[in-house]
């Protein structure tokens, strides 16, 4: 039983419902308690146990009604209406229906029974030997339901990955039913001949087919309960790791959702505010304010601490054809930051650079984007005139509080490189971070001007994966205190 | 909530498992007071309602679990939806004392834990000033001295000089009680953290003194609410229950405004519930609350109403919405809500 639950779990955190295995001892412990009886009940006590935010209980739901369905068998034409309560109570209703059908399998005689009265009656003399072939005409559906579970146990459906595969574990489970047998002996009876044994032979082929379109069915659920959100994981592992150049228009949406994640995360990694406590140096006002309830003598010592602020950024992002691309993802980045980065000034330049904080505070980052790329995008690139527009714009706006980050590939078109601007920019500043998306190799290579920047900046970075920006956005988070 | 007959896994299919242990079986783990009013959801769902709170089977479920698992319940969802009565009225049902501990930003230990009395300790060391030459008659020489006062231990550090706040209190407490720790979510990070002792293992370090741990046999039923305004820790979560409570439908709400306020004649209370119901759909501010429903229908029996009309709406549209936004929002649209809800 703690199978089922372990593999639930499993189910659940494919479905992005984070669980931890403490959790997991704790459903257990419901279990024990709430028992499989009520499955209202049931849901709602793993559903208060294992989720825990209001997104989180939604999947949960879809997740549950999806795990603990029952594959119906559909009822055979000549099946009796009895039978269905024997097979919806499952193992739990034992007693009644129990008396009814002796159920095809422990008596050899009794087999098929339960299945058609009519059909038994002709065939009194015949009954398929292999396992399968009993199992299917007792029509005991509940253990055929047993079987084919067993079966994809054995088969590990749950590994399931791409709906390729569906062909494949279909085939894996009727074999682990034991179709081989099955096959044999339906062409055995198909070559023996003779009227009855025809009937029997086409009654088990019936069967069989019926049983593979269950299985198919079946299969089919454990796709989507498996290997839906799997797949969705593997897709985003990769758009991680992808070169920010090479994406397409049409994974920007997918993108967009990774960041949205990374951003998530880093926010509340880096949420909380922190104080740095300056041990030695007494608060004098505080002391003397707090120790006022105890006579004024001095229990409680108080000291000086200050809150560490958030760095200010400046973001300069080239956004000429090659790199504009990584541009568009580290304003987004920083955009999803806006909870714990409250003060991003940005600023965008092919040749002439202009102040574009405006656009992202007014519309959304999708406008905003096009926008700055309509605006800036076009003309070749020049760092010197970037750097110059710099200084006239902005320059007394930096203090040693701020930092700077500049995007681009350094590429110049042989103009000249102003370096001394930047390094001007170095002087005034907390930080300057340059993210070159180009492999290291290359960056002195041709009009790359990087050899010249580099000693102008505190840190100097490759970045074009999302990965890559992550950590670059935590490193600017955790040490700009 | 009717155990339905019809209904099986299909995982659990493989194995043959007993009929679940029931819970008369097991027996209760916890003996306090009344806890038979606790025996299962149903049971839970008459005794809150028997004092005015109408409960769905997840908030049953939650507290039933809350007590057969010993775990604390985390409490979300929008403000106004019962949280905080939850864990007043299970106190009541209980029959425990509901300890409160209200958060707010800068909370910290010297007021949800303990805190040591100062002005106390201030005035024995002076009283006790002469008794100490009695004692220390006789020493030779200060390392004498020092071991002789070694003997007394620490004497104004022990539980005589500890004024338990809140969270002590209730680990303290005889009989078990209920411990509302309310909006956790407008606490410090750092207080957080404090909680998690108290929450996993229903005890507290006092480095002074050492480990206070709640009677095993009587451990505190714990409810936290929070109102979202910052995400909770997942520390934190992990060791609740998570109970999230939404604006309640229709028939429930009926229910409930039956239930706090019986004079409303039934006409009424239909319409009442439905204009809400709709307003809960518009775009506002803040949308109104249970609570805000259960005043409007206070006043509107002061105002000896027998069904909703516009201009009456209008006049009291103040008690439900609390913007002005939200009320100019609503304005023009009044006469076609009111229509809506006249026709149930």
């Amino acid at each position: 039983m703690d199978r089922t639950l372990v593999d639930f779990v499993k189910v659940l955190r494919t479905a992005e419902i984070k669980v931890s295995p403490a959790e997991t001892l704790d459903a257990m412990q419901t279990l024990n308690i709430v028992g499989y009886e009520d499955r209202q009940f049931l849901k709602n006590s793993l559903s208060i146990v294992l989720s825990k935010t209001p997104e989180e209980k939604e999947a949960f739901d879809s997740c549950f009604d999806r795990y603990f369905s029952f594959n119906k068998f559909k009822p055979e034409e000549s099946e009796q209406e009895s039978s269905d309560d024997q097979f919806d109570d499952g193992e739990f209703d034992q007693d009644a229906k129990g008396e009814a059908q002796p159920g095809g399998k422990g008596s050899g005689q009794a087999s098929g029974q339960g299945g058609g009265e009519e059909a038994s009656e002709e065939d009194q003399s015949l009954q398929p030997t292999s396992e399968l072939g009993k199992l299917l005409l007792s029509g005991d559906r509940t253990e055929l339901s047993i079987a084919m579970a067993e079966a994809g146990r054995q088969a590990e459906v749950n590994q399931i990955v791409v709906f390729t595969q569906k062909g494949l574990y279909t085939r894996k489970i009727m074999d682990a039913m034991g179709l081989k047998e099955l096959q044999d002996e339906i062409s055995e009876l198909q070559s023996e001949g003779g009227r009855e044994r025809q009937n029997l032979a086409d009654k088990l082929k019936k069967a069989r087919d019926r049983l593979r379109e269950q299985v198919r069915d079946y299969v089919e659920k454990q796709f989507f309960l498996h290997a839906d959100e799997s797949g969705k994981q593997l897709r985003e592992e990769l758009l991680k790791k992808v070169k920010l150049s090479n994406l397409e228009k049409r994974n920007f949406k997918d993108v967009q959702e990774v960041v949205f994640k990374m951003a998530k995360k880093l926010i509340s990694i880096h949420s909380k505010r922190r104080k740095t406590y300056k041990r030695g140096q007494l608060d004098v006002r505080k002391t003397l304010r707090h120790n006022m309830q105890y006579d004024g003598m001095f229990f409680d010592i108080k000291w000086k601490a200050s809150k560490v602020d958030r760095p200010k950024v400046m973001c300069i992002c080239d956004v000429s054809g090659s790199v504009s691309n990584y541009s568009r993802f580290l304003l987004m980045f920083l955009y999803s930051l806006a909870e714990i980065l409250p003060k991003v000034r940005s600023f965008a330049f092919s040749s002439d650079l202009g102040e574009v904080t405006r656009l992202f505070d007014n519309s959304n980052l999708e406008d905003a984007m096009a926008k700055t790329m309509r605006d800036y995008g076009n003309g070749s690139t020049d760092y010197g005139q970037m750097l110059m527009d710099f200084k006239h714009q902005c320059m007394d706006d930096v203090n040693n509080r701020t930092t700077i980050i500049i995007l681009g590939d350094s590429r110049n078109n042989y103009g000249d490189a102003k370096s001394e601007i930047l390094r001007e920019m170095y002087d005034k500043s907390k930080r300057v971070i340059w993210l070159n998306p180009e492999p290291k190799m290359s960056w002195s290579v041709g009009d790359a001007e990087m050899k010249k920047y580099a000693p102008c900046c505190h840190q100097v970075e490759v970045c074009n994966s999302l990965t890559h920006l992550e950590r670059v956005v935590s490193n600017l988070l955790r040490y700009a205190y | 909530m009717k155990p339905s007959p019809s209904f099986a896994f299909e995982a659990s299919a493989v194995y043959r498992l007993p009929l679940a242990a029931g819970l008369s079986k097991q027996g209760p783990f916890v003996t306090i007071k009344n806890h038979d009013r606790l025996t299962s959801v149903e049971v839970i769902q008459d005794n809150f309602e028997k004092r005015g709170y109408i409960c769905n089977p997840q908030i049953a479920t939650a507290v039933f679990l809350a007590y057969h698992l010993e775990k604390p319940i985390l409490i979300e969802g929008p403000p106004g939806v019962g949280k905080t009565e939850l864990a007043k009225t299970a106190a009541e049902m209980l029959e425990l004392p509901c300890i409160r501990l209200q958060c707010y930003e800068g909370l910290d230990e010297s007021k949800a834990i303990y805190e040591w009395k100062y002005g106390k300790q201030l005035l024995y060391t002076q009283v006790l000033k002469e008794t100490l030459s009695e004692i220390l008659e006789g020493a030779k020489g200060l390392t004498d001295s020092v071991a002789k006062l070694h003997e007394f231990g620490d004497v104004f550090f022990s539980e005589d000089f500890l004024e338990p706040r809140p969270l002590l209190k209730a680990l303290k407490a005889e009989d078990s009680c209920v411990l509302l720790i309310d909006e956790v979510d407008k606490s410090d990070h750092e207080f957080e953290s404090l909680l998690l002792e108290l929450l996993s293992d229903y005890q507290l370090s006092i480095p002074e003194i050492g480990t206070i741990v709640a009677n095993p046999d009587r451990k505190p039923l714990v409810f936290l609410t929070s109102n979202n305004t910052r995400e909770i820790s997942d520390a934190l979560k992990r060791r609740c229950l998570h109970l999230y409570i939404p604006f309640p439908d229709a028939t429930l709400e009926s229910r409930i405004v039956h239930a706090r306020v019986p004079d409303v004649p039934e006409k009424l209370r239909t319409q009442l519930v439905t204009f809400i119901q709709e307003l809960r759909e518009m775009d506002l501010k803040k949308v109104p609350a249970i609570s805000e429903t259960i005043d409007w229908a206070r006043t509107l029996i002061l105002l000896h109403t027998e069904s909703l009309d516009s201009e009456l709406v209008r006049q009291t549209l103040n008690v439900i919405l609390k913007f002005q936004e939200d009320i100019e929002t609503v304005e023009a649209e009044i006469q076609n809500v009111t229509n809506k809800a006249l026709k149930q």
